[in-house]
């Protein structure tokens, strides 16, 4: 038998199951511009029609329905674009990093332009030439000395700029790092928050957002692939549970969040700047190994991402040399490296060739650059001999006591173009430079290609990361496209409901009406005949 | 696919930054007439930029150069000429001399200016310009002649040649050596010495003042000689010149090839991108506008 009040349950459930999914409409309209939001529907269900089979079930025609609830809020979103979108996203963290730090390299150095190191040079030779012409004039020995100056000063100045800038990289990889280890914390505490609510049979969708856009923002430092990991209890079918954040490292996987509890990375060689215990910025020396989560992992199996990009830059250890120094590798301590060999290589065999001219005072023997005692440094520490503070010193030369001879000025002009695979040249006047007794670092090509060479590196790895960059900006757009095509608020589609669900919540407490009305008829209408 | 108002948005939003970005490219190769401002723009033309701007820097150093050998060579030859004047009216006080019928003071009188005129060639000799004296080799701060205090004159033996490079790995000498100008030794002083010696002593005869006159002329002939050779050195540097000339410009369009941008491509792409920019804007205003909200009341 019916109960008399079914049908105002029935349709005070329709109201109620409508009024919770015209807020939930309100809700999404609210957040349409909030930052990693999901759109969120009701799950309307037909609540279990009566009778329910049994042997003691009323014996009336077939099941009648009991009306609607609302069995859950969910977010509409898809696991599968997540997990490409964090892809791409490492991706075009890595290319930036590199992009961005290729830029600033190529601002340095500046080429090809009216005040690279290039044109210094070329400006150098030319004041040699000058004084071939006019060996006994002070004038042209004061610009060759001026000149010089000004070659160790570019020197000195791209050298100690992008030291700086290395440096500069070192603190952006300290404040990486401590962003990601904040990004962790977040993630496991959202987690931990996730574990308390889901048991409950709950969906903490909002939580839910909040979680998958810091793994969003993880993914841009490190490649990190996400585990869900039931939470258990009454919990939902459409609970998400607790997510484990881990990165491959190699066929291991490696940590980096597990439920409530994170982990970090840092630098076991490292230093730490804010006292946190955690080493976050890597050694002057480079990026030996990086602990993740108690697990060492070398640089060259770094997942990708931003992080790995700054590293690159920084500078790691790749193996020893022959006198057991480390070898740094990385695009700022490369050039670093090449500035010293190109400073070592041009002022060693300048001065090779000085030394055999003869100064205005028939001086011979005498060097134009100091500061060469070895390779490592050579950039910061070439300078001019203090010998060359007598301009008379200068050997223009190639005879002693003759103040016209400017044949060693052409000879050392000359230097420029001088081929470093050669192991002797004879320059004139019978002067000869034995290069290989030089041991100079650098073997091939002239002082003026190996640097042209560089440049070209430099901008062959500048497109490169541009191009790689435009492209995974490009892929991450369009797999962030999708998303939002799944997951993003639409007001149109939101107004469309907003009518949809107030037509059905007014048809209900039209039912209501209409159900009084026949309740009225029966309790005040009935039995009153002959009255 | 479905597509909602915050794409729409976000997609107007990249679509204009892409826009400006293109528009910012085409403004900075306006302004700076280059198509590069930096390596990774164009690794080739930048590494290209550089050779090109070392060679011209090279080319131009040698057109300085230039300048340089044609003072040494003008210079000398102008002293030679001067010098070659100077030996025709001595040789022609000769031929008058060596008329017997001259008297004693006239010869004294020739003799004078024999003197005169020697002393004229040490100061050609000892040509400076700027601060160097030519004539004497490598030595271009002391003077190439000296005149000894006992009257002797002493001519230098340095004769080391000057080079100057005036193109890759070409090296031109410009001086003339003080011994191939004015004798080895002391050649020409000596014999002008000698002459006026004779010509003070009264008892020279004509014929042996006309021994003079060959001692003369081998000296005439022998400044003819380095004249002649100065005249084809000119042109040897001229027409060095006339080929760095053309270096220089053919340098000068290789640079300009490589790296300046063309005007008229960057204005039309300019003007070009203007306009898609304005419809980008416009299509965005009128996409982003209207939503149900806008019609359901």
């Amino acid at each position: 038998m019916l109960s008399t009040f079914h049908g105002l349950e029935a349709a005070r459930r329709a109201m109620m199951a409508q009024q919770a999914a015209l807020y939930t409409t309100g809700h999404n309209i609210a957040n349409a511009n909030t930052e990693g939001y999901t759109r969120q529907r009701v799950q309307l269900e037909a609540t279990p029609p009566f009778p329910i089979p049994g042997l003691n079930r009323p014996n009336i025609p077939g099941q009648m329905g009991t009306g609607v609830e609302a069995k859950s809020v969910e977010r509409v979103r898809e696991y599968f674009l997540d997990v490409q979108y964090r892809g791409e996203n490492s991706k075009l963290g890595y290319w930036e990093a590199r992009a961005d730090a290729v830029a600033k390299m190529e601002d340095i150095m500046n080429e090809p332009s009216d005040s690279g190191l290039a044109k210094t040079m070329d400006q150098f030779w030319q004041a040699l030439q000058d004084l071939s012409t006019h060996p006994e004039n002070e004038g042209a020995r004061s610009v060759v000395r001026q000149r010089g100056l000004a070659v160790t000063e570019t020197f000195h100045y791209l050298s100690n700029s992008l030291t700086q800038i290395r440096t500069d990289l070192g603190t952006q990889i300290g404040v990486t790092v401590t962003e990601v280890n904040s990004l962790l914390k977040q993630i496991s505490d959202i987690n931990a928050r996730i574990a308390e609510i889901e048991p409950n049979g709950y969906l903490p969708n909002d939580l839910y957002d909040e979680r998958d856009r810091l793994v969003d923002e993880l993914s841009k430092f490190i490649d990190i692939q996400v585990e869900n990991r039931p939470v258990g209890g009454n919990a939902s079918k459409a609970a998400e549970g607790m997510y484990d954040v881990y990165i491959r490292n190699g066929n291991e996987k490696v940590y980096l969040v597990q439920g409530r509890n994170a982990s970090s990375i840092s630098f076991p060689d490292g230093s730490d700047v804010d006292g946190d215990n955690v080493n976050e910025v890597p050694p002057d020396t480079g990026v030996g190994a990086l602990d993740m989560g108690g697990t060492t992992v070398s640089v060259s199996s770094l997942p990708n991402g931003n992080l790995r990009g700054l590293v690159e830059g920084y500078g790691h250890k790749d193996g020893t040399d022959a006198n057991g120094q480390p070898i740094v590798k990385g695009l700022y301590p490369g050039m670093l490296a090449n500035l010293d060999k190109l400073a070592y290589t041009f002022g060693t065999l300048f001065n090779a060739v000085h030394e055999q001219g003869h100064g205005l005072n028939g001086n011979t023997g005498i060097a134009f650059f100091s500061g060469l005692n070895q390779v490592n440094g050579a950039a910061k520490m070439i300078d001019l001999a203090s010998d060359i503070d007598d301009l008379a010193n200068i050997a223009a030369a190639t005879k002693a006591g003759q103040s016209g001879n400017g044949n060693n000025a052409i000879n050392l002009a000359n230097v420029r173009s001088l081929l470093l695979s050669n192991t002797t040249v004879s320059l004139q006047d019978g002067i000869m430079v034995n290069l290989a007794s030089l041991r100079l670092p650098l073997t091939s090509g002239t002082v003026e290609t190996n640097y042209q060479g560089w440049i070209g590196q430099l901008g062959v790895a500048g497109e490169q990361a541009n191009r790689m960059k435009s492209n995974s900006e490009i892929l991450r757009q369009s797999v962030e496209e999708k998303r939002q095509s799944v997951s993003s608020v639409s007001l149109d589609e939101e107004m469309m409901n907003m009518i949809k669900f107030q037509h059905a919540y007014n048809a209900a407490a039209r039912q209501i009406t209409v159900i009084d009305e026949m309740l009225d008829k029966i309790i005040n209408g009935m039995g009153v005949v002959g009255r | 696919m479905r597509i909602t108002q915050s794409m729409l948005a976000n997609n107007m939003l990249k679509q204009i930054t892409r826009s400006y970005e293109k528009l910012d490219q085409y403004q900075t190769q306006l302004s700076t007439g280059k198509k590069i401002t930096r390596p990774s723009d164009d690794p080739v033309v930048a590494m290209k930029g550089i050779a090109y701007r070392s060679n011209l820097a090279e080319v131009e150093q040698f057109k300085r150069n230039f300048s340089e050998a044609y003072n040494w060579v003008e210079n000398s030859d102008s002293a030679l000429d001067k010098a070659t004047q100077a030996l025709q009216r001595i040789r022609e006080l000769v031929v008058q001399a060596s008329n017997d019928t001259y008297e004693e003071t006239q010869r004294q009188a020739i003799a004078k200016e024999v003197r005169q005129l020697t002393e004229h060639l040490v100061t050609i000799a000892n040509t400076k310009v700027g601060d160097k004296y030519i004539f004497n080799g490598a030595q271009t701060t002391e003077p190439p002649v000296t005149v000894n205090a006992d009257g002797t004159i002493a001519v230098s033996t340095n004769d080391q040649q000057l080079n100057i490079e005036l193109a890759k790995g070409v090296y031109i000498p410009v001086n003339i050596p003080p011994s191939t100008a004015f004798g080895a030794g002391n050649g020409l002083f000596s014999d002008l010495q000698d002459l006026a010696a004779s010509l003070e002593n009264p008892s020279t005869t004509g014929d042996e003042l006309t021994g003079y006159l060959d001692k003369l002329d081998n000296h005439l002939t022998h400044l003819l000689g380095v004249r002649a050779e100065l005249g084809a050195r000119m042109n040897r540097i001229e027409l060095m010149e006339d080929r760095i000339d053309s270096q220089q410009v053919i340098a000068e369009k290789m640079l300009s090839d490589n790296e300046d941008v063309d005007l008229e491509k960057v204005i039309t792409d300019l003007k070009t991108q203007e306009s898609v920019h304005r419809a980008a804007l416009a299509v965005g205003a009128r996409v982003i506008q209207p939503t149900l909200v806008d019609f359901l009341r």
